[in-house]
């Protein structure tokens, strides 16, 4: 073969691959496309021209965001209120926790500590459908089931992924930075505060950034602990957006679906680099 | 400044290994001392029990006449210098320097001026307000060093600081330790695996090997007078020539037989090996490279050239002898002609010999030097 013809060959085999890259760009796009497009449309037209543009007699506008945020007694605010409380309690308390037993497990190498360590990596295989019943059973006799405690659930739940996270970045800080802090003058709880915690930044913002995307849209969780009827997080008001007879306005459903995604889309945006950087630093010098 | 006292201090780790036999050791108040050994030898792991950093398994370290074994390292009036640095990365030169102060509760005014003191002095003044990752392997050595000088402790540790360093900036900071030690004059313990940081800065070296004190002393003693083989191959660069021969006794004298050769050994050596009453015997002789000298054709002993490197001052030639054995020989180029110089290429046959009064002489059993 002679260099023309395997640079060609090569060129084919790029343009396959960006091909088949964009086929798969444009699978994941698309449900997120298609609530943006519905979440501006009349609700009689979500069903029949699901990828159609909102435009003339199916533009709605942003009746649905209105809609959406006054439809039944529970207002809307309330439910951002109770997903912005428990999502930023929930992963203040697996930061600050779950770094402090990372550290404690990465440098401490006794028998218990491997257990731990191991029980949250096992913690991380088993899915939450095996666990929901017993767990809202036990939320509800411990008084776990309002919005200021759920964070503790959540602390468990939380805990597995971001241990292995942490665990791995605290192996590569030299032992020799906490050594030379023990001499200068610090107890344990110093040499974590002063010493410890500012290194694990990148590692705690990739965590933070995980642990925010999935509270904020968990619905399940709070769905099976808290009493609905008093307190609502964002995904469970969506749910709720039902007429009489059951009927379901999708327009208005899309809208607040829109609504409670564009937090996150944000938040993502700004912290994208973090999370690479974290991720790649746990994994990579763990 | 005070004075340490390791008596009979032991490392058992839990796996039953000793890494530490019975050490025991007085450093006098002021002195800059030396733990020098091969990686795995116990240097660092005695300095982390002096630090406080190394729980101690048996014996007792005191520091000012003060058992410390049971003190944390903050209570035990120590500074201490890492091999990685060991900066905070997240905090300016400043208040890396600063940190022990601040947590003493020292008062703002008083930091200032004792890390100001200390920049001035390591020349890192310009860099007070960057981060330690925005700074060369010297300067951060530099800010170690200014970490550990404001502490006004009463003994200086420092573990290997300087191996992480090229060349270049190893000799420059070795000159700057000499000067600070100089005007901090306090207790130094200073561990390196390089037999030259060793002999420049010490006052006594203590050559470790295999967990065991080989010898205790001032860098002349051990370079002259090598307690035992190890000693004598460890100190030294290029290492000591070492020879399997016979010590022959003749007529009141001695001589060595070296590869057929009989040189007689000197006045004084003579009479050290005759007052511990040694007749003949085998023995390994140790000649430094730097006293083997070429003799003239068919005189000495003979040799193949293998290796010739060129040091600037001096060649370093690496020989083989009739029978295999391999000796390192160092001739300053300045005695040499250009016809001689090109001359010792690979391969060419050349002739040495060293003189009695240089000899060092071996138990090849013990390996223990005959006149200690």
């Amino acid at each position: 073969m002679t260099k023309q013809d395997s640079l060609a060959a090569e060129r084919r085999r790029k343009t396959i691959m960006s091909v088949v890259l964009a086929a798969i760009c444009i699978i994941y796009v698309l449900p997120v496309l298609s609530v943006v497009i519905n979440s501006f449309k009349v609700n009689t037209f979500v069903k029949t021209d699901t990828f159609a543009l909102p435009t003339g007699e199916m533009w709605a506008g942003f009746s649905n965001f209105i809609k959406g945020m006054t439809f039944g007694n529970y207002p809307f605010w309330k439910s951002v209120a109770f997903s912005a409380l428990i999502t930023v309690a929930s992963t203040a308390l697996i930061l600050l926790f779950t770094s402090m037993a990372a550290w404690y497990i990465a440098r401490v190498n006794s028998f218990s500590c491997k257990l731990i360590y191991y029980l949250c990596v096992f913690s991380m295989v088993v899915p939450f459908q095996m666990v929901m019943f017993t767990l809202s059973k036990t939320a509800d006799s411990l008084h776990l089931n309002t919005p200021w405690t759920i964070p503790i659930v959540y602390l468990g739940f939380g805990a597995g992924l971001s241990i292995f996270m942490f665990v791995g970045f605290v192996k590569s800080i030299p032992l020799e930075i906490e050594e030379a802090a023990s001499i200068d003058g610090c107890g344990p709880v110093r040499t974590y505060f002063s010493v410890v915690f500012p290194m694990l930044k990148p590692t705690m913002i990739s965590v933070g950034i995980l642990e925010i995307m999935w509270i904020w849209n968990d619905y399940l969780l709070p769905y099976l602990v808290l009493d609905i009827n008093e307190y609502r997080t964002i995904p469970i008001h969506i749910q709720y957006l039902k007429g009489s007879y059951g009927t379901v306005d999708l327009g208005a459903t899309m809208a607040l679906i829109l609504l409670s995604i564009i937090p996150v889309i944000i938040f993502y945006l700004i912290c994208q680099k973090h999370i690479i950087k974290g991720v790649a630093a746990g994994a990579v010098k763990g | 400044m005070a004075s340490v006292k390791l008596t009979n201090v032991q490392k058992v780790y839990d796996n039953h290994v000793i890494a530490v036999h019975d050490f025991n050791l007085d450093i006098k108040d002021k002195e800059f001392i030396v733990f020098v050994g091969p990686s795995g030898c116990g240097k660092s792991t005695t300095l982390r029990m002096v630090a406080g950093l190394e729980d101690i398994s048996g014996g007792t370290v005191e520091i000012d006449g003060e058992v410390v074994n049971d003190l944390q390292p903050k209570d035990r009036g120590i500074a201490m210098v890492f091999q990685n640095y060991a900066l905070y990365p997240h905090m300016s030169v400043y208040d890396n320097i600063a940190f022990s102060l601040r947590l003493q509760k020292v008062p703002e005014d008083v930091i200032f001026e004792k890390v100001t003191n200390a920049a001035e002095i390591l020349g890192i003044t310009d860099y007070l307000m960057r981060k330690p990752r925005a700074l060369s392997g010297g300067q951060r050595q530099r800010v170690a060093i200014g970490r550990a000088m404001v502490r006004d402790s009463k003994v200086f540790l420092m573990d290997e600081p300087l191996s992480n360093l090229d060349a270049k900036l190893r000799n420059q900071m070795r000159a700057e330790i000499i000067l600070l030690r100089q005007k901090l004059n306090t207790t130094f313990i200073y561990v390196t695996h390089d037999q030259t940081e060793a002999m420049t800065l010490g006052d006594r070296i203590v050559i470790m090997k295999d967990g065991f004190i080989q010898q205790v002393g001032t860098p002349t003693e051990v370079f002259e007078m090598p307690k035992n083989l190890f000693v004598a191959e460890f100190i030294g660069a290029p290492k000591m020539n070492i020879m399997r021969t016979e010590l022959v006794k003749e007529g009141g004298k001695y001589y060595v037989t070296p590869f057929g050769s009989k040189i007689e050994v000197d006045g004084a050596k003579g009479q050290a090996l005759a007052a511990k009453g040694y007749g003949s015997r085998s023995i390994d002789l140790g000649v430094r490279p730097e006293h083997i000298v070429l003799a003239k054709k068919g005189e000495g002993i003979p040799c193949t050239l293998e290796v010739n490197e060129m040091m600037g001052s001096e060649l370093h030639l690496h020989v083989f002898t009739e029978d295999g054995t391999r000796l390192i020989v160092r001739v300053p180029t300045i005695g040499l002609e250009q016809d001689e110089r090109e001359n010792l290429v690979q391969g060419h046959r050349l002739f040495v010999t060293f003189e009695g009064k240089v000899m060092h002489f071996f138990d090849p059993e013990s390996g223990e030097n005959l006149l200690n």
